[in-house]
């Protein structure tokens, strides 16, 4: 099972973020946690400048924009294949 | 019966401060700022600031480029912390973070455009100038102080600011041209505001409706009150519009654009062009002088449509969910930011507010930086609450210093920042912001009764270049010493 953190003090863009990563999880047919990180002082523990940032079995895969769902989907794999 | 006459003198006078605010003038500069603050934080990666702010990046880049990243950047609060927090302790360190922390909510376009349409654009450049050089001025400073924790802190790669990025050159273009359409709005210069044809429109009533408005909710013109005109009512219906068909087409605008996207775009431009005509009511009909500002908006929104169609489909849902985005946070608090400001303007007297800042005294000016680090407002009701200072007879100078304190520091703020670079640190920034804003507003104050610019900016350098030299002194006395150190280790 994949851990996936969104790191983000809970603005609009990191809810977004989160129900993109949820289609991408149900559109590969995984079985993931998904856990929100609102707080600053975990958050300034990982490599990003801005927020709100996907983290993908502790890896930083994208911070300060919005990914398209294709884009996570491909992460998704890629973890998946590593792990 | 007397406290129902009061209270609903009360509710007029906030309605009548809403309807000023939501004119012509203020969506024609308010509506393409939305939408260039979605295009910053949607199109400019953010790699191509940040990779200014690095460690090994000589102080004399990394200042400049942190308030550029402050400006261009950090137009919400999500981003503020993180990079705060990032420069600090990965990158350039203490002086260019608190640089960036200064300038951010002073160099947002957002606010710059406000305070430039709603209390003039002289207070505005103020602002900007004086913000840019203390922002920098107070980054020198806390680098001197805290020198030797500073030099100590980790050691780290800066990998997170190795990172490289370049905006499209339609992106390019579509930016400059949304600050264009921005300007054209705005700018009160001859070729914008002459009429080069005038047609009449056969509607009667027009002018008993305004009559009815201005009844409604009544207005000072003296104390730089506008009434709702019967433009205004029409624009304020077609942003109730744009509000409706927005929340259908913009909320899920990243999983695709649908008509309701469409018919919120038009409805936009619509409301851009009306507001740029010159409408005035007339017994037998409405007089509507196109002006040159009615054909520089066609001009610049025909101009945004060509460029879109050769920017990426997401890069544009991104720019428009961005944009929606900051409607939603900020928008519906400023109305009822405004509507409560109207309210409070007919509780509080003129003479309270002179007596206390009415000339540019050290005691007015600190007065509102006090009032600013007291009270939170939330993003950008503080430039309609210091108009209403203005209208109530504050002088310009405290009011720059309020301006300036009051987006700067709330105890919220305080603490998170605590959190990142302790609480004496923090403690000992807020102090300097304090002593700075109230600076600010004592030589912009001095400006205006009548102080020489060039004096006064030849001031600020000094004082600057005093504070940069000292800093690289130390600098080469500490790597010295460390130097000198490790020679005796080895």
């Amino acid at each position: 099972m994949l851990t996936i953190k969104v790191l983000g003090s809970g603005c609009p863009s990191c809810k977004k973020v989160e129900a993109v990563t949820r289609r991408a999880i149900a559109g590969l047919g995984l079985e993931a946690e998904i856990i929100k990180v609102t707080d600053y002082a975990q958050i300034t523990q990982y490599p990003i400048l801005s927020t709100p940032a996907l983290v993908i079995e502790e890896k930083v895969v994208c911070s300060g924009r919005l990914p398209s769902q294709a884009e996570i989907t491909t992460w998704l794999t890629d973890a998946l294949q590593t792990a | 019966m007397d406290i129902l006459t009061f209270v609903s003198q009360l509710l007029r006078s906030g309605l009548g401060n809403l309807g000023a605010y939501l004119a012509a003038h203020v969506l024609l500069c308010l509506v393409p700022a939305f939408y260039i603050a979605g295009a910053m934080t949607a199109l400019i990666p953010k790699e191509t600031v940040t990779r200014f702010l690095g460690r090994n990046t000589p102080k004399f880049i990394s200042y400049p480029a942190a308030a550029l990243a402050g400006s261009v950047l950090a137009v919400c609060s999500c981003t503020i912390v993180p990079l705060f927090a990032g420069i600090y302790k990965k990158g350039a360190g203490l002086g260019p973070a608190i640089t960036f922390l200064f300038f951010a909510p002073a160099g947002n376009l957002l606010a710059l455009a406000y305070t430039g349409v709603v209390i003039g654009p002289d207070l505005a450049a103020a602002r900007l100038f004086l913000s840019l050089a203390f922002g920098v001025g107070i980054g020198l400073i806390m680098a001197l102080i805290f020198r030797r924790a500073d030099a100590a802190h980790d050691q780290t790669t800066d990998a997170m600011f190795a990172g490289r990025g370049a905006m499209s050159r339609p992106a390019l273009a579509f930016l400059l041209v949304l600050i264009a359409l921005l300007i054209a709005g705005t700018l009160k210069v001859d070729l914008l505001t002459n009429a080069y044809a005038q047609l009449t429109l056969p509607i009667a009533g027009v002018d008993r409706f305004q009559e009815f408005l201005f009844n409604l909710a009544p207005f000072d013109a003296s104390q730089g009150e506008e009434g709702i005109t019967a433009q205004g009512a029409l624009l304020i219906g077609l942003l109730a519009l744009i509000g409706l068909t927005a929340w259908r087409g913009m909320e899920n605008v990243l999983e695709g654009t649908n008509r309701w996207t469409l018919a919120a775009l038009t409805l936009t431009g619509l409301t851009l062009l009306v507001a740029a005509l010159g409408v005035t009511p007339q017994a037998d009909g409405v007089i509507l002088a196109v002006t040159g500002r009615f054909f520089a908006v066609a001009l610049g929104l025909l101009a945004l449509v060509a460029i879109a169609r050769q920017i990426e489909p997401y890069a544009c849902q991104e720019w428009l969910w961005e944009s929606w985005r900051f409607v939603k946070q900020i928008f519906p608090l400023l109305v009822a930011g405004v509507f409560v400001v109207g309210v409070l303007r007919a509780l509080i007297r003129p003479e309270w507010i002179e007596a206390l800042a009415g000339t540019n005294s050290i005691l007015g000016n600190l007065a509102g930086v006090l009032f600013g680090v007291f009270m939170y407002f939330p993003t950008l009701v503080e430039v309609p609450i210091a108009n209403m200072f203005l209208g109530l007879g504050m002088h310009r100078g405290p009011l720059l210093a309020y301006l300036m304190a009051d987006p700067e520091l709330s105890l919220q703020s305080i603490l998170i920042i605590a959190t990142i670079i302790g609480r004496v640190k923090a403690w000992v920034y807020v102090g300097w912001v304090a002593v700075f804003s109230a600076l600010a507003g004592l030589l912009y104050g001095a400006w205006v009764d009548g102080a020489s610019a060039w004096l006064l900016g030849g001031y600020i350098a000094a004082v600057l270049g005093a504070l940069a030299l000292a800093l690289y002194w130390f600098n080469r006395r500490n790597t010295r010493d460390l130097a000198a150190r490790s020679a005796i280790i080895h």
